[in-house]
């Protein structure tokens, strides 16, 4: 037999308290993430200069710079800038860093994908900025934003599995030290990367749910 | 700000040790970009022609690459693999081999995309000019399709070669076990690392700028081939 299911049944409820900490991490700091990168968005297109040029720069560090480094940075850096934080608390945040570089690019995609007339009509027509975004832009911009944002919240649920390396107890720090334990590579490697695969389904088929939702919303 | 970067010579190991780490990046990440290139683009060609059983199997295949996280992946290919197969894998082979698969896939739907962009004519063109089905891939269907995938293959590059950054996980001596063992020696995480990440922003600008070349150029040489 190649598969023991014996050790898949043992090691099941340590994988589980894992995913917790996995999704904790996600559940927190990807909206986190979302919130931020959106804010950038709106700098990344504002008349204002250093905002524009600060967004711009924001973008191109996470594109262009390994998320490893980024956590190794703040991880084993921060603290030599007087700011000690936890494994948890490096995680929460490297994860809304990252994710807001990307879904700063995202959001402007769907920003520019609203044509600049709308906006101008809706303002001649007397509402203030903020009307016009929140009634005119944004509900336009969400069917637009679904697709791309599910991608994202997937890709960095994965990439969570990268906080193993500075010891925070998720899914993947938990089966590596089954691992070192038992030896038993081919069940508990195979079993996290199950978990993980069903949670990407899992946020697939949400992602997808919700387009459709959205779409018949937006048809009236 | 020299000093800062420098900290009389404690980093030297760093910059003499980065050129070689860099390449052992840039050699693992291109070689598995090219190999997932081949690949993706197989599975991407047998998806749209083959018989449904075929589809589902790429189907799974895309999703599982897709749905696992790479660390997994590296670790599946560096532990479980080889005993599997009864081969002895080195470190690099076992990530170049993970790195392949999980890019494959991605660019295996990056392709798809743009070949659904295609109009169909051109097959029916090529078949009525009495070309074999290879021919009408290889001289037609395929230019048409890398070239309108230039943008997003860009991207997927600088995603791969982010994520080769993993390799250091399973050992493989490359830009981030450099800066892991240097800052264990010197215990300069700010230093070390902000030169690691400016080394990899230096070679993925690099990256980007010569796609928008390629793209610029393959403009000038086809003007009519959007």
């Amino acid at each position: 037999m190649l598969v023991d299911f014996d050790i898949i049944r043992e090691a099941l409820p340590v994988l589980m308290k894992g995913l917790q900490m996995t999704v904790l991490v996600s559940v927190i700091g990807i909206p986190a993430g979302i919130l931020a990168g959106g804010l950038f968005a709106y700098m990344g297109e504002s008349r204002n200069r250093p905002a524009r040029l600060l967004a711009k720069f924001y973008v191109e560090l996470v594109r262009n710079i390994p998320f490893l480094i980024v956590i190794y940075l703040s991880y084993f850096g921060l603290p030599k800038l007087g700011l000690r934080l936890s494994a948890f608390h490096v995680a929460l945040a490297a994860t809304a860093f990252y994710t807001g570089g990307y879904f700063c690019e995202v959001m402007r995609a769907a920003l520019h994908s609203v044509p600049r007339g709308q906006v101008q009509a809706s303002r001649s027509l007397g509402m203030s900025a903020w009307t016009t975004q929140f009634h005119i832009v944004l509900p336009q911009l969400l069917s637009f934003l679904i697709p791309p944002t599910t991608s994202l919240v997937i890709m960095m649920f994965k990439d969570t599995a990268i906080f193993s390396v500075v010891t925070l107890p998720e899914l993947t720090y938990q089966s590596n030290l089954l691992t070192s334990e038992s030896f038993a590579y081919v069940e508990i490697l195979g079993t996290a990367a199950v978990i993980y695969w069903l949670c990407s389904l899992v946020l697939d088929t949400a992602g997808q749910v919700l387009e459709r939702r959205v779409t018949r919303w937006m048809r009236g | 700000m020299i000093d800062f970067l420098t900290v009389h010579g404690a980093l030297s190991p760093f910059y003499a040790g980065v050129l070689g780490a860099a390449m052992v990046t840039i050699l693992a990440s291109t070689t598995a970009f090219f190999c997932g290139l081949a690949l993706g683009a197989c599975l991407m060609i047998v998806r749209v022609t083959c018989a449904r059983p075929f589809g589902y199997l790429i189907r799974l295949y895309v999703s599982l690459m897709r749905g696992t996280p790479l660390l997994i992946q590296l670790l599946i290919a560096f532990y479980v693999i080889p005993s599997l197969l009864g081969l002895d894998f080195s470190p690099l082979q076992a990530g170049i081999l993970a790195l392949t698969c999980n890019t494959a896939a991605y660019i295996s739907e990056i392709l798809r995309a743009a070949y659904s962009t295609v109009s169909r004519g051109q097959a029916a063109a090529g078949r009525s000019l009495g070309m074999k089905p290879w021919t009408i891939w290889w001289h037609i269907l395929l230019p048409q399709v890398f070239h309108r995938s230039l943008p997003p293959l860009t991207n997927e590059f600088t995603i791969l070669l982010k994520g080769s950054s993993l390799l250091s996980i399973i050992s493989v001596v490359e830009l981030s076990t450099l800066a892991r063992n240097v800052n264990l020696q010197s215990n300069l995480p700010l230093q070390v690392f902000i030169a690691t990440a400016a080394t990899y922003f230096v070679i993925l600008f690099c990256a980007s700028s010569i796609s928008r070349f390629l793209e610029r150029r393959i403009a000038e040489v086809l003007p009519n081939a959007r």
